[in-house]
């Protein structure tokens, strides 16, 4: 219900959603001619077959709309105007809600990632990688859902800082610019010298991105899967457990303004 | 059992203070004095199930924190708070689809769609069969006369009819227990009268238990036998309308009408305090135990014409309440 009428609600605002998308498209497309140019003279760069840089790339598409899409900064807005009190006032679970609300924003981006993605493949002819084997793909499929579950908690976590403060914009704009970087949205993060990619691999953000390309693209030895999933999931659990302890303590010093 | 009861109930905010000017904004990004308000200090009460109670006060009295802290969304600072036999603030469920908050100037109602969507939304958050729902929705459509409109996106809605819609969206499931908060704030006078009507119905229809506040001297006075006034935070008074006028106005108006202007204003102030003199009225108020004699005085050695003798109105009495406090 929420869903459909979180659908209804996206459709009415058209323009924004084109401009989102656009930008979206628009950034692939700056990395996809970026590499197809380093390209040209080799034909390995930093371990990576063409292809399978191309793939990760337009891949990046993908899970921009499927990890990277949210709405968790309406949180902030509805605990700053108040307007939170709407939904703490009735019988229903806000988080599932925000949930609700966020997965039909992914569902939304998602479906016109896949045709982006279709119609980039149709008019640039890349070289593409495609991963056959239902291990990795199963694997990649794990991990991009508990990226987004991720995601959302540390979304959620952004919004969260309403209770305190009223301005939630700065931190999250911070987060944003460390996810580009840190997610490896731009680029396949083991390109970074090693001292930085082995220290990244215990942030968060890693598991954000790279981590699933590079599971798709089977990429990955057992111990550095097994090694990943478990960071990744100590992230998952880590940060529920720190949602869950601020959310309360929030609701005690919320003041309901506005209303 | 008592439906609300309420002890001792503190609410604190805490709020940054700055000076005004950029200097003082400067400062205030390196250290925020603050400083704590108390919006509720200690209030205690208790409402019986079907009672329906009008909250009083000046803006900032603390009546909409009282009612916030009643449907769970505040945290009270201190005291207790059971309603239904509940504690608001840990919002169960089952105390959630019992009550209902309604707010005047705010609305839950999602814009872009027509108010259909959210009587639905609602259907299935407050888990109600699809009968039950037809029939209470049907019910409230006839009562507040807006059948026709319900199909028409909110935005494109008068603030009257909005208003009718938040109402329904907000006891399509029957709630035992109903907070409204200025109700009938920015309403003409023929929908405010409307909306009232619908209250006392509603009240008498299922018995539910309702506290009201307003700015609106004319919605307590219709729908409130029992009246609560709350001012900074304390309760002033807790009883019945009539009674409070009864206590607090310890005096009457008279209101004389004069034959010819030979009089002389300072006569009157013997009697009593003039509210107002303009020839030919004049109005005193007159303390009651006064009130044969000033009323014979005024016969026999005034030129009068006609003669009133009222009751203060209740907006006055209230008046009178919060200054009789500070002095």
């Amino acid at each position: 219900m929420v869903v459909s009428n979180s659908l209804q609600e996206y459709f009415a605002y058209r323009l924004n959603f084109i401009l989102w998308r656009v930008r979206v498209i628009v950034s692939i497309l700056i990395s996809f001619f970026l590499w197809q140019t380093i390209f040209k003279t080799k034909s390995q760069v930093f371990g990576y077959q063409q292809s399978q840089m191309l793939t990760y790339i337009l891949l990046i598409t993908f899970l921009n709309g499927i990890v990277l899409s949210t709405q968790t900064f309406r949180v902030a807005e509805e605990i700053n105007l108040g307007t939170l009190s709407n939904f703490l006032i009735r019988p229903f679970s806000y988080f599932g809600y925000v949930m609700s609300r966020d997965i039909s924003d992914k569902i939304v981006n998602t479906f016109f990632s896949i045709f982006e993605i279709i119609f980039l493949i149709i008019i640039l002819h890349p070289p593409i990688f495609v991963q056959t084997s239902v291990y990795w793909l199963g694997l990649f499929f794990v991990t991009f859902i508990l990226a987004a579950l991720l995601f959302f908690e540390i979304g959620m976590m952004l919004s969260i800082i309403g209770f305190w403060s009223r301005d939630t914009w700065a931190p999250r704009f911070i987060f944003f610019i460390l996810v580009t970087f840190l997610a490896g949205t731009y680029f396949p993060l083991d390109i970074l010298p090693k001292p930085i990619y082995s220290f990244l691999q215990f942030l968060p953000f890693t598991y954000l991105i790279f981590f699933p390309l590079k599971i798709y693209l089977g990429q990955m030895d057992s111990f550095f899967l097994l090694r990943g999933l478990g960071i990744m999931i100590s992230w998952i659990i880590l940060m529920s457990v720190i949602l869950r302890y601020s959310w309360r303590r929030g609701l005690k010093i919320y003041t309901a303004e506005g209303i | 059992m008592q439906t609300i009861s309420v002890s001792q109930l503190k609410k604190h905010f805490k709020v940054f203070k700055k000076a005004p000017g950029l200097g003082a904004t400067f400062r205030s990004v390196f250290s925020r004095p603050t400083e704590i308000i108390s919006a509720v200090d200690g209030i205690s009460f208790s409402i019986e199930q079907g009672e329906l109670v009008g909250f009083i006060g000046p803006n900032g009295a603390g009546k909409t924190t009282t009612l916030k802290c009643l449907s769970g969304l505040l945290y009270p600072s201190g005291g207790e708070v059971k309603v239904l036999g509940f504690d608001p603030f840990l919002r169960n469920s089952n105390y959630l689809k019992q009550i209902s908050l309604v707010m005047g100037q705010k609305n839950q109602l999602w814009w872009d769609l027509p108010s259909l969507e959210t009587f639905r939304l609602n259907k299935e958050i407050y888990d109600i069969p699809e009968k039950d729902f037809e029939k209470n929705l049907d019910e409230l459509l006839v009562l507040l006369e807006v059948k026709n409109i319900i199909s028409t996106p909110v935005r494109q809605l008068s603030l009257g009819q909005r208003m009718k819609m938040e109402l329904i969206a907000s006891l399509i499931h029957r709630p035992k227990v109903l907070f409204l908060d200025e109700p009938t704030i920015g309403l003409d006078v023929v929908m405010q009268k409307k909306i009232r009507d619908f209250i006392a119905e509603y009240n008498k229809r299922f018995n539910a238990t309702i506290i009201l506040t307003s700015h609106y001297m004319a919605d307590v006075k219709q729908l409130c036998k029992r009246v609560i006034i709350i001012d900074h935070g304390k309760i002033m008074y807790d009883g019945s309308l009539e009674r409070l006028v009864e206590k607090y106005a310890d005096f009457k108006i008279i209101t004389a009408q004069l034959r010819s202007d030979k009089v002389d204003k300072k006569d009157f102030t013997k009697l009593g305090k003039i509210n107002y003199f303009e020839y030919p009225k004049v109005s005193i108020t007159v303390s009651k135990k006064n009130i044969k004699e000033a009323a014979t005085i005024l016969l026999k050695k005034f030129p009068i014409e006609d003669l009133t003798i009222e009751e203060p109105e209740i907006e006055n009495v209230i008046r009178m309440v919060f200054t009789k406090k500070k002095t």
